[in-house]
C-alpha cells in the first residue's frame, strides 16, 4: 500500500540555525499519525512545508506515491491536504459560512452563490458528524466550535489529508474529549490525520503511530504499541546535553518568595492555575517541571506582575506584592527571564545600551525617576557585555544583530547586575546554542551561590534536574508533586508530569 | 424601540428621517430662524454631503481592505485639479473620467507605499496630502499661469425630477408638486416638502451617481466574491493567504477604487460646484469623508448618513450669516444629547449618561441665554460633531479588525 505522505531527507535552514536537518517521516493511508517533540524541534517547519507554505531547501516529498512540490498552500489543497492551523485563521466578523468558503466560492460572473455553498457545507458538516450554524458570525463561536469551523473549512475543499498543529493547545478537557471524537469519526470515514501535540498522554490516547523530533532530526518512528510516556519524554528530551549540575547546596532558611493560595483566572473567567503554595529560599533554585501550558505561564506573570491574580497572596521578603506594579516589583528585587525574549524581554530594534537599562530606567546607574542617564546606562551595559561574554561589535548596534545566544546574555546579563534578591526565569536556555547554554547555566548557578533566589520554569529535564534544588510538578494549572533532584531521573519526572504517577498530598506539601 | 429595531432597514431609515424633520420643524416655530428646514439648506447639504460621501465610501474600500487611508484629502485634491483640466480641456464628463484617473493615481501612489514597501498608512497618507496641494499648485502655475486658479470649467450639469420638483419633459414643463405643498406653510409637512425639493431640483448628476453607489457597493461587499476577499484582507490576511487569497492584490484594488472615488468627489467640486479649480477649495472635505466612514461604522449606507449629516451643518453655516440658524441648532443638539444620556442610561453606561447630560445642559444654557452665535461657532460645530459622535459612539463601531497593520506575504 502506498503511503499516504512520505517526506525524504527534508532539510531547512533559517540563519542561524537548522530548523528541520534530514527528517524522515512517512504517513500511511487512513491512520492517525503524532508528530511530538519540544517547542523549536521543528515540528512546525516541517508542517509548513508540508502544506506549501516553506520550501524546503532539500528533500523530496511524495503524497499518495507521487512526487510532488509545492509552491503555495493552494498547490497542497490540490493534492487533498488540509492544514488545521494552531492559531485560527478564522476571521471574527465574517459569518462562518463566508470563512469557510473563502477561496473556493462558488460563483456566478464574480456573484457567491451563497445557496448553493450552504447546501454543501451542510453536507460535509452532516457527512462528518460536525455541526455548525453557517450564518452565525464566528466572533460569537467558542473555542472548540471554531476549530471545528477549521476542520470543516478543510473538508469543504475535499482533504483527505488532514494536518492538525497543536489542536487541543487552546481546548479544555471536555472540548479535547469532543476533538478526538471528531478525529475518530474522520478516520473512520477514510481520512488521514497528521496531528503535532507535545501532550504525551493525549498522544498515546489518540495516534496509531508516533514520529518524535528532536533538533530537527526525526529521533523515531514506531506504532502506538506497548509505548509509554516516560518513552517518549526521554526521546523528546534526549540525553547528550552537557550536564548543569550544581555543586553542594546553599539553599538558606531565609524566606525570598512566598506564594500562597494563588489562583490566575483567564479571559473566559476559568482558573487556570489554582491553589498554588510555594516557597523559595534564598540561595535556593526552586525549579518547575510540567508539560508545556499546564499553567506556568501564568505563574510566572503573576509573580512578576501581569497577570491578573484573582486570590491567593505573593509575598517578596515578607512584603505582600500581589497589587503591586510590574515596576515597583522589580525596584522591590525581582528579576525577570522571560520565555520568549523577542517578545517580552528586548527590543529588538533599540540598541543594546537602551535594552540594558530596560527595566532598571528608573534606578542608578541608568537613571533617575525622570531621565536616563546615557553615560552611565553605556558604562554599565560595557560591564555586562564584558562580564558575561556577550560577543557583539559595539553597544550601540541593535539588538537583532546579535545572535540568539548573546541576546539571552544580555538580558541574563542586565537582569543580574541589578542585585536582585529574586530572578524568575522561564525557559532560559531555550533556542540558544550549547556555548550560550553553558555560560546561562554558570551565571545562575553563580548568582545562586550569592544568595539570590530563583523560580526556575523549564521544559529541558535534565535542566531542572541538574540546576534545581526541589522541583515541584505543575499539572492542569495545580502543584502535584514535589521532588528531590537528586532521586529523581528524566522518566520518574515525565510520569509525574503527564499524571501516570501521582504523589499522595501529605509527600506534595 | 424594540417593535421599531423589528422593522426592516428600508422602512426604519425613511421612520429616523421624518422624525429628525420632526425635531427641526418643532425647534424651528420656536426660534427667529427658517433656515432649519428651507430648500437652500437641504440643497447646499446635498452639495456638501457628495464628496464628502464619495471621500467616505473611498476610504471604506481601502479600510475594507485592510489599509488606512488619511490620504483621501490628497486624492480628492488631485482629483479637483484633474478634474478641472480635463474638463476644460476634453469636456465635462471626459473631467470627470480623468479627475478620477488623477485621484486614482494617488490612490497607487498610496498602495505602492503601504503594501509593497510596508510604509506606516499614516505616514504614507500624510505625505500624499502634502504633495498633492503642492503638485496642483505647480501644474497651476505651468498650465495657467496662476498657481491657485483655473479658467472656468465645463459642468455636466443637473436635473430638475419631473411632477416632484417641476422638471421638463421633452421641453414640456411639468407641474412642481413639492413646491406647492412647501409655499401653503403647513406645519411640518411644508417643512418636508422643502427639504424634499432641495434635494430633487438642481440635482448634480454626479449625486445622483453617488447615491446609486450605496446599493451597489452594499451588494459588491457583501454578495460578491470581491468583496468578500477584499473584506478578509481587511480582517484577516493571513487566514485569506492561507486559504489562497492574494491579498496583496486586493488591497491594491481596494485603495486604488479609494482614490478613485475620492478623485471623483474633487472633480465633483472643481468642475460642478466651484465652477473652476482653486487651491484649497477642497475644505478639508476628504479628511470629513474619513469621519463619515467611521461615523457609518465602515457600511456604505452609514457613510452616506455620516455625509449628509455633517454636510446639513456645513450647509446650514454657509446660509448662516446671522448665526441666528446655528443658534436655533443648539436646541437640537440639547434634544440629541438628552436622546444620547437616555440610550446611554438604559445601557447602563453611567459615564456616558453624565457626560451627554453635561454637555446638553450646556447647549441648553447657552440657547437660553444668546440670541445668536458667534462666527466662530458655527464653523466648528461640523467638527464638533464629529468629536461627539465618536466619544459616544466608539464602542458600537467595528472597524475592519486587521485595518492599518502591516501585512507580509508569507509571515503568520
Amino acid at each position: 500500500m502506498t503511503a499516504a505522505i512520505e517526506l525524504t531527507g527534508i532539510t531547512k535552514r533559517f540563519p542561524g540555525v537548522v530548523a528541520n536537518d534530514n527528517v524522515n517521516l512517512t504517513v500511511q493511508k487512513g491512520e492517525i499519525h503524532a508528530i511530538c517533540g519540544e517547542n523549536g524541534a521543528g515540528k512546525s517547519t516541517l508542517m509548513k512545508i508540508l502544506y506549501g507554505m516553506q520550501p524546503a531547501d532539500e528533500g523530496t516529498m511524495a503524497v499518495n506515491g507521487k512526487a510532488v512540490t509545492f509552491s503555495s498552500p493552494t498547490d497542497a489543497i490540490d493534492q487533498g491536504i488540509g492544514m488545521v492551523h494552531q492559531h485560527f485563521m478564522l476571521a471574527d466578523n465574517l459569518t462562518v459560512l463566508e470563512n469557510i468558503i473563502l477561496g473556493a466560492e462558488p460563483t456566478t460572473g464574480g456573484v457567491i452563490r451563497f445557496k448553493e455553498a450552504e447546501d454543501h457545507l451542510a453536507e460535509v458538516a452532516e457527512d462528518y458528524g460536525l455541526a455548525i450554524d453557517p450564518d452565525d458570525l464566528v466572533e460569537t463561536l467558542e473555542v472548540g466550535e471554531r476549530q471545528r469551523v477549521e476542520i470543516i473549512k478543510v473538508l469543504y475543499r475535499g482533504a483527505d489529508i488532514l494536518i492538525l498543529d497543536e489542536p487541543t493547545a487552546v481546548l479544555v478537557p471536555q472540548e479535547v474529549e469532543a476533538l478526538f471524537d471528531n478525529m475518530r469519526e474522520l478516520k473512520a470515514g477514510g481520512s488521514t490525520i497528521i496531528f503535532i501535540d507535545h501532550k504525551l498522554d493525549e498522544v498515546l490516547e489518540i495516534a496509531d503511530s508516533i514520529t518524535v523530533l528532536r533538533h530537527g532530526k526525526t529521533v523515531a518512528t514506531m506504532p502506538n504499541e506497548g509505548v509509554t510516556a516516560p518513552d517518549l519524554a526521554e526521546l523528546m528530551v534526549g540525553s547528550e546535553l552537557p550536564t548543569p549540575d550544581t555543586t553542594e547546596s546553599t539553599v538558606t532558611d531565609e524566606v525570598a518568595l512566598k506564594v500562597s493560595g494563588l489562583a490566575v483566572a483567564d479571559e473566559d473567567g476559568r482558573e487556570v492555575i489554582a491553589n498554588i503554595d510555594l516557597t523559595v529560599h534564598k540561595g535556593e533554585i526552586l525549579g518547575i517541571a510540567g508539560v508545556e501550558g499546564n499553567g506556568q505561564g501564568e505563574l510566572v506573570d503573576a509573580i512578576v506582575g501581569t497577570a491578573q491574580v484573582t486570590k491567593g497572596t505573593i509575598e517578596l521578603h515578607g512584603h505582600d506584592i500581589t497589587r503591586l506594579s510590574v515596576r515597583k516589583r522589580r525596584e522591590a528585587g525581582l528579576a525577570y527571564v522571560p520565555e520568549d525574549r523577542h517578545h517580552e524581554g528586548l527590543l529588538l530594534e533599540a540598541p543594546l545600551w537602551e535594552n540594558a537599562a530596560l527595566g532598571h530606567q528608573t534606578q542608578a546607574p541608568y537613571g533617575s525617576r525622570w531621565f536616563i542617564n546615557r553615560d552611565g546606562a553605556k558604562q554599565q551595559t560595557e560591564q555586562i557585555r564584558e562580564e558575561f561574554d556577550v560577543r557583539t561589535p559595539n553597544i550601540n548596534v541593535s539588538a537583532h544583530a546579535l545572535s540568539g545566544g548573546n541576546q539571552q546574555k544580555l538580558l541574563i546579563g542586565r537582569e543580574l547586575t541589578s542585585e536582585p534578591s529574586m530572578l524568575v526565569a522561564a525557559h532560559p536556555t531555550r533556542g540558544i546554542d550549547v556555548g550560550a547554554q553553558a555560560a546561562v547555566w554558570d551565571d545562575i548557578r553563580t548568582a545562586r551561590s550569592e544568595g539570590l533566589a530563583t523560580l526556575l520554569v523549564s521544559a529541558d529535564l535534565d535542566e531542572l534536574i541538574g540546576l534545581s534544588d526541589t522541583i515541584v510538578v505543575m499539572l492542569r494549572g495545580r502543584l502535584v508533586a514535589r521532588l528531590s533532584p537528586d532521586e529523581v531521573t528524566p522518566r520518574d519526572l515525565g510520569a509525574y508530569m503527564t499524571g501516570a504517577a501521582t504523589q499522595d498530598d501529605g509527600e506534595a506539601a | 424601540m424594540t417593535t421599531l429595531r423589528n422593522l426592516p432597514a428600508w422602512a426604519r431609515w425613511p421612520l429616523y428621517v421624518l422624525a429628525g424633520i420632526l425635531l427641526l420643524t418643532i425647534v424651528q416655530s420656536i426660534s427667529d430662524t427658517g433656515r432649519l428646514t428651507a430648500v437652500s439648506t437641504s440643497r447646499e447639504m446635498l452639495r456638501w454631503a457628495v464628496p464628502i460621501f464619495l471621500a467616505g465610501l473611498g476610504g471604506l474600500f481601502s479600510e475594507r481592505a485592510g489599509v488606512v487611508n488619511i490620504g483621501l484629502e490628497g486624492m480628492l485634491i488631485l482629483g479637483m485639479w484633474f478634474g478641472a483640466w480635463g474638463s476644460i480641456t476634453y469636456g465635462p464628463w471626459a473631467g470627470l473620467a480623468i479627475g478620477m484617473i488623477g485621484g486614482g493615481l494617488g490612490g497607487l501612489l498610496h498602495a505602492v507605499a503601504t503594501v509593497t514597501f510596508n510604509v506606516d498608512h499614516i505616514i504614507s497618507g500624510v505625505a500624499i496630502n502634502i504633495l498633492a496641494p503642492a503638485l496642483t499648485r505647480y501644474l497651476s502655475d505651468e498650465l495657467w499661469a496662476s498657481p491657485t486658479t483655473s479658467p472656468r470649467t465645463q459642468s455636466v450639469g443637473d436635473w430638475d425630477v419631473p411632477f416632484l420638483a417641476g422638471g421638463t419633459i421633452f421641453g414640456w414643463e411639468s407641474p412642481d408638486l413639492l413646491k406647492s405643498i412647501g409655499d401653503r406653510e403647513w406645519w411640518y409637512l411644508s417643512d418636508i416638502a422643502e427639504l424634499a425639493r432641495g434635494l430633487l431640483r438642481g440635482t448634480h448628476w454626479v449625486a445622483i451617481i453617488a447615491l446609486l453607489l450605496v446599493p451597489f457597493t452594499s451588494w459588491l461587499i457583501w454578495r460578491t466574491r470581491f468583496g468578500l476577499r477584499l473584506r478578509i484582507a481587511g480582517e484577516n490576511p493571513q487566514a485569506g493567504e492561507a486559504q489562497g487569497v492574494d491579498i496583496i492584490r486586493y488591497k491594491y484594488i481596494g485603495v486604488i477604487i479609494s482614490g478613485i472615488l475620492a478623485g471623483l468627489g474633487g472633480a465633483f467640486i472643481s468642475t460642478e460646484l466651484s465652477g473652476l479649480f482653486q487651491g484649497g477649495n477642497s475644505a478639508g472635505r476628504g479628511f470629513i469623508g474619513l469621519a463619515a466612514l467611521i461615523f457609518g461604522n465602515w457600511r456604505p449606507g452609514g457613510v452616506l448618513v455620516g455625509a449628509l449629516l455633517f454636510g446639513y451643518v456645513f450647509g446650514l453655516d454657509l446660509k448662516d450669516l446671522d448665526g441666528t440658524a446655528s443658534h436655533a441648532l443648539l436646541l437640537v443638539n440639547t434634544v440629541a444629547l438628552a436622546g444620547v444620556a437616555a440610550w446611554a442610561l438604559s445601557r447602563r453606561r453611567t459615564t456616558d449618561a453624565i457626560l451627554a447630560t453635561i454637555l446638553g445642559v450646556g447647549a441648553l444654557a447657552w440657547w437660553l441665554s444668546a440670541e445668536t452665535v458667534p462666527n466662530w461657532w458655527s464653523n466648528i460645530l461640523p467638527y464638533v460633531l464629529v468629536l461627539l459622535v465618536l466619544v459616544f459612539f466608539a464602542q458600537r463601531l467595528r472597524m475592519p479588525a486587521a485595518d492599518g497593520l502591516p501585512y507580509r506575504k508569507g509571515e503568520s
